[in-house]
């Protein structure tokens, strides 16, 4: 029951918000932080839980079954938190369209990390893209952002959803996340896997399928933009180790060489050109290309090792980046300008704005005692293990161009002489501050003790289980 | 077995289609949205007179369902297309249909 | 067993840090004092632990205290043996002292609480780094030093030079980070464990060539942090540092960490020959070119910077043979005879109002006798002048090379200590003697930049001192003096003496074959080269003449100072053009070139071509409802026309 209302709150919320009778913007950022709240509250508690509802029988099962899994839980609850945080942080004329569209998407991306069921994820999916869709329509300068995004998404989406048809016709029902006795195996198999691995390629992004993201990373308003690279970008690797790993391991294994090369490239290439940009947006939009990228080579590692690492890791890199483009959005609005040509030195007057910054800044450069570095080193652990020595020497290397790029973006805006002819400066309010507060809590919290993230079960990924009972003998026909 | 019926089948598919065509004939050459309208109720009802002739016939209920189904439609689609060309005629005041075409490619 | 004591010495600092941070604008000035009473107490702690940490429980030596798992199957815990001792001894100790200077150095910054804030955290850091019992707690502390040494060479971040300085020592030691990082993985993929008692006792099991890399790679490390050719430029440019930061984190305590981490892996280094020999190599060039670069340098705080190099180099030498007494030696003696000179390089200027160029000096010893007295014992601990504690600890890594089998490097590190001898005694002689020159025009002295040399552009402390240097500066030099000439004598009379027994388990003294050279006869080659470095250096800026026309002297050096010197040795071009260019071409040419052109170009034909296809099935769409109406009639025809011809042909 509370299952449901977590899901269906910020949707009939988001709603609510476009029909709240007034003119204050601040009755309906205080509606969305309550909302925004009672989802973390409700996400807490419906950690075992799991309701359903029938929804298909032909041609293939498919039901409204929703519950939080090991891993998605804590994927979840960094979904609802950096929805609150970002609530918290929307500013401006036009607040009232942003919380519900933020509301919206905490919504549809509930669905994408609670479903239990292929078909609802696969739903949820194309839901997911609507909301950033109007959101880069009303917001972006540039009309050929949201085409961008709506399409490549779009088509993702696409291959996703025949991707699951075709699965459910194999199996015979799409009720399976979570299940492990389910392994699809025959000649459609390598199909239904690219179909998968197509949408969750493009919406990690993994190069060559990344070129939406910087655009659209630059051109969503701030709240938008860290939960997008915060949450949404989690979803294709989640799907990765939820549907591929669960389901078609086998084949994930077979075709592990190509994903493993995109993902060491999107690592290199992400960390070599955010070392060049001069838009502090862009320089985190390919810094998250970059830190994708490992997971991806983390997931197809198939070690237990890099899969823990591969989680902590998702849940660390979305907290910092969700606060680094929380903070860059207040540098943004004070100077109105994101350029590192143009900025600098915001550091003396801004203390507190300097302090936050440095440290969602410096876990995402892998400092040790912060959530990144546990993520990277428990990966690298792995994956060396795994005995691919050649993606491990090129994370490290991305790690010495992370601390590179990195502290060129925190120098670049709060060090050096002070910038003169910039408008006034005003350090964080404190509403600012709560806003980042809890992600940057977080990250020391995961860095210091990241063992709550990793006590899910392995095996039912890791360990090559060949052939289930139940499902290979339906498969088989 | 099937039952019986007053008058023949063949009876019936021929009004059937003739019926059908004059709504063809009237949306194909007619101008006015009015009467294209009515033209299309023809070619819904020709259709209706099918299936209760042939639900006779077969001795199966499911024709007399499809039939209310398609009247129910049908009411809907007047509703929908009399609002239309009550808009169409409020902002153009004039209805005829060759000189609406705002939705060229 | 528990001891409490090892987690006040631990986290002492890291309080002291914290309060100072978030409740800086309330301490005001009594922040420092905050800062120096938390290191003084984790001073005490250490002298407190120093039974348990000399003590034989079960076979092993020392104190361990589990605090807990960090990952699962993966325990963090602090151990407290007589290396860690040593170390943590020096960290709080000569840091204490430097603390209680910095109360009088950094008097009216505006970012004073801040300042002890950082200092406080670089204590913490170092402090976990000595005291972790394992790998993944060494690598942590590793990181947190180098952000804390990133912090405060960036201290005066509104200067563009420190900026750069900071993020160069931030990247360099990030490189140093992942070479610990490789060491880890492949003792982990290994040895399933990184605990230090663990992988010490597989290093049986492990290949000659996994061992050599797995050295290589910690060495990486070492020679990132103990700026080891080539990875040392970092070092003089992290001068930018406000001078107390140079005397604790760049002389006595940081760079040392790659000393730490070749002795705490001893066991590793004692099996891998081929580790030995290029670590032992590494370090005795680094020591050579050090003190070259240290000869041509004007800036007082770089000419210490590549002593420090230098002397480190010798460490790392001396435990890179096999020589771990000796090498250990030194770094504590370093620690005190070098953050002396620090200190009294800040005393200088200070003095003179953030002058730090030695040709605007001269004649300072009559100005500032305190200053004099403690650069002088510095000196003369430095070029290793009996009984001055340098002396011993030198002679043991000078030998050390030898008695390991290594007489290149024994020739290497006699060479260097004449060297030495003479450039730390030029920047005596430069300073102290002769007539004052800081009225003298800078351009008669061959100063080319003036306004990047002079007063301005250097230490702009909010405000300047013309005074004698208050008491909170002097007492602590005036304490370091007496460690600096006497210490020494905890290592006279070589396997007796009390050093060699306080280390005798740890790093036992085993068989030392005869060598051609007695120790006797080294100690008295390395006096004579010392004594000669001496000589050519009063020769050349002491004497009467030379003292006469120190101005037209110092200017024919400057002038004519060889390009590859003043260059020092191109290795800051030669890194730049390898890997910083390289790496700024590459991510040019994706960002600008093949991300927008070729990969979304690709996209954007594709979109094209859907659009152009657009264009064509767009004749289609008329408006016209009635054309939409016949097609729909056309077709109809045409489905019922296909089904009538097919069904008539079966």
């Amino acid at each position: 029951m509370l299952l449901w209302m977590l899901i269906l709150l910020p949707a009939i919320a988001g709603g609510l918000c476009y029909l709240i009778p007034s003119d204050d913007e601040r009755i309906v950022k205080m509606f969305g932080i309550l909302v925004a709240v009672a989802t973390i509250v409700l996400a807490v508690v419906t950690r075992n839980a799991e309701v359903s509802a029938r929804w298909l029988s032909r041609p293939f099962e498919a039901n409204f079954h929703f519950g939080a899994t090991p891993i998605s839980f804590w994927i979840v609850l960094l979904l609802t938190i950096s929805t609150a945080s970002a609530v918290l942080a929307t500013k401006g004329p036009r607040q009232r369209g942003l919380i519900a569209l933020l509301l919206l998407l905490e919504a549809s991306m509930l669905a994408v990390f609670l479903a239990r069921d292929l078909l609802v994820f696969a739903l949820g999916w194309d839901l997911m893209l609507i909301p950033v869709f109007f959101c880069l329509v009303q917001w972006s300068e540039h009309a050929q952002t949201a085409w961008r995004y709506f399409l490549y998404n779009f088509a993702g989406g696409l291959t996703l959803l025949l991707a699951t048809a075709a699965f459910g016709m194999h199996v015979g029902t799409t009720d399976v996340i979570g299940r492990s006795d389910v392994h699809v195996i025959g000649s459609w198999a390598p199909w239904i896997l690219a179909g998968f691995a197509f949408a969750f390629l493009v919406k990690t992004p993994v190069w060559p399928l990344h070129t939406w993201m910087p655009a659209t990373y630059t051109d969503l308003p701030p709240p938008m933009v860290a939960v997008v690279s915060a949450v949404q970008s989690k979803a294709g690797l989640y799907g990765f180790i939820a549907i591929g790993m669960a389901f078609l391991p086998d084949y994930m294994k077979q075709y592990a060489g190509i994903f493993i090369v995109l993902g060491a490239i999107s690592l290199l290439y992400g960390a070599l050109v955010a070392l060049m940009q001069t838009d502090a947006k862009r320089v985190v939009a390919y810094s998250s290309l970059s830190h994708l990228g490992l997971i991806v080579v983390a997931v197809f590692a198939f070690n237990a090792v890099a899969l823990q690492g591969a989680v902590v890791y998702i849940v660390a890199h979305g907290l910092f980046s969700a606060a680094i483009f929380l903070l860059l959005g207040y540098v943004e609005e004070r100077e109105a300008t994101r350029s590192l040509l143009q900025l600098g030195g915001l550091g003396a007057d801004n203390p507190r704005l300097a302090g936050a910054l440095c440290i969602a800044a410096l876990a995402a450069l892998g400092l040790p005692g912060l959530a990144g570095f546990v993520g990277e080193i428990v990966i690298v652990t792995g994956i060396f293990q795994a005995g691919m020595v050649w993606p491990a020497i090129v994370a490290l290397v991305a790690i010495v161009l992370a601390a590179a790029y990195v502290v060129r973006l925190f120098q670049g805006l709060m060090n050096g002489p002070g910038v003169p002819d910039l408008p006034v400066r005003r350090d964080l309010t404190w509403i600012e501050g709560l806003a980042v507060a809890p992600l940057l809590a977080a990250l020391v919290v995961v860095g210091i003790d990241p063992k709550p993230l990793l006590s899910f079960d392995t095996s039912a990924y890791a360990v090559s289980a060949h052939g289930a009972p139940v499902a290979s003998a339906r498969i088989s026909r | 077995m099937s039952g019986a019926l007053p008058v023949a089948i063949g009876n019936y598919l021929g009004l059937s289609t003739a019926i059908f065509f004059i709504g063809v004939a009237g949306v194909l050459l007619r101008r006015n949205p009015l009467v294209m309208l009515m033209s299309i109720e023809l070619m819904w009802n020709a259709a209706n007179l099918l299936f209760l002739a042939y639900a006779r016939v077969w001795l199966n209920n499911a024709g007399h369902i499809f039939a209310f189904l398609v009247i129910t439609v049908a009411a809907a689609e007047a509703a929908i297309g009399l609002a239309i060309i009550v808009t169409v005629f409020r902002t153009r005041a004039n209805v005829d249909v060759d000189e609406v075409h705002a939705l060229r490619g | 067993m528990h001891y409490p004591l090892l987690l006040a010495i631990w986290l002492l600092p890291l309080a002291g840090a914290i309060l100072c941070w978030f409740l800086g604008p309330q301490l005001k000035g009594a922040a420092g004092w905050l800062a120096c009473a938390m290191l003084g107490l984790s001073f005490v702690a250490t002298m407190l632990s120093w039974s348990s940490g000399t003590q034989h429980v079960a076979g092993h030596e020392g104190a361990h205290q589990l605090l807990g798992s960090w990952l699962p199957g993966f325990d963090f815990g602090l151990l407290l043996d007589p290396l860690s001792l040593i170390w943590a001894t020096i960290i709080t100790g000569v840091g204490f002292l430097i603390h209680l200077y910095s109360v009088g150095y950094m008097h009216g910054d505006r970012a004073f609480a801040r300042f002890f804030a950082y200092m406080n955290f670089f204590v913490f850091a170092m402090l976990t780094l000595v005291l972790s019992d394992n790998f993944i707690g060494l690598l942590v502390g590793w990181g947190l030093v180098g952000l804390a040494s990133y912090f405060l060479i960036g201290f005066w971040f509104d200067r563009p030079s420190a900026v750069a300085a900071a993020r160069k020592a931030f990247v360099i030691n990030v490189v140093g980070d992942v070479g610990i990082m490789l060491a880890i993985f492949i003792l982990f993929a290994n040895l399933h464990s990184l605990s230090f008692a663990d992988v010490f006792a597989g290093v049986g099991s492990l290949s000659t060539g996994t061992l050599l890399a797995v050295c290589a790679f910690l060495f990486v490390g070492a020679a990132a942090k103990s700026a080891q050719v080539p990875l040392h430029t970092w070092l003089p440019d992290a001068m930018e540092g406000p001078t107390p930061v140079s005397a604790l984190i760049h002389a006595a305590t940081m760079v040392t960490a790659g000393v730490y981490l070749i002795a705490r892996c001893a066991p590793l280094w004692s099996h891998s020959s081929g580790a030995q020999l290029l670590v032992g190599t590494i370090g005795g060039l680094t020591a050579l070119a050090g003190a070259i670069l240290g000869t041509a340098q004007w800036d007082i705080k770089r000419i210490l910077a590549y002593s420090t190099m230098s002397q480190i180099g010798y460490m790392i030498m001396g435990v890179g043979v096999g020589a771990y007494q000796g090498g250990v030696a030194h770094f504590f003696t370093h620690a005190f005879f070098k953050a002396q000179l620090f200190l009294a390089s800040g005393l200088v200027i200070h003095a003179l109002a953030n002058e730090q160029d030695v040709r605007r000096m001269g004649g300072l010893a009559k100005k500032l006798p305190f200053a004099f007295v403690a650069m002088g014992t510095g000196v003369l601990a430095i070029c290793g002048i009996p009984p001055f504690s340098g002396f011993f600890s030198k002679d043991q890594v000078i030998y050390g090379t030898l008695a390991h089998g290594h007489p290149w490097l024994y020739a290497v590190g006699i060479l260097t200590a004449g060297i030495t001898a003479y450039y730390m005694c030029r920047l005596l002689f430069v300073t102290f003697f002769g007539e004052y020159r800081g009225d003298v025009d800078p351009s008669y002295l061959g100063i080319r930049h003036p306004e990047l040399a002079g007063t301005a552009a250097h230490e702009a402390a909010p405000s300047t001192h013309d005074h004698a240097p208050a008491w909170i500066m002097s007492v602590p030099v005036g304490i370091l003096i007496v460690p600096t000439i006497t210490i020494g004598f905890l290592m006279a009379g070589g396997d007796r003496s009390w050093w060699s027994r306080f280390f005798a388990a740890q790093f036992p003294a085993g068989h030392v074959p005869a060598t051609a050279i007695s120790e006797l006869q080294t100690t008295l080659i390395v006096l004579a080269v010392v004594v000669a470095g001496i000589g050519i250096a009063v020769w050349r800026y002491a004497t009467r003449t030379a003292q006469d026309d120190a101005v037209e002297r110092l200017r024919a050096e400057s002038v004519h100072m060889p390009a590859i010197l003043s260059n020092a040795f191109y290795f800051d071009a030669a890194l730049d053009m390898l890997f910083v260019r390289s790496s700024q071409l590459l991510g040019t040419f994706f960002g600008r070139t093949l991300d927008p052109q070729v990969i979304d170009g690709a996209v954007r034909e594709a979109a094209w071509s859907a659009g152009k296809l657009g264009t064509i099935v767009r004749w289609f769409q008329t408006g016209l409802l009635r054309t939409y109406a016949f097609l729909i009639v056309v077709g109809a025809a045409c489905f019922i026309a296909y089904y009538a011809l097919a069904g008539g042909m079966h």
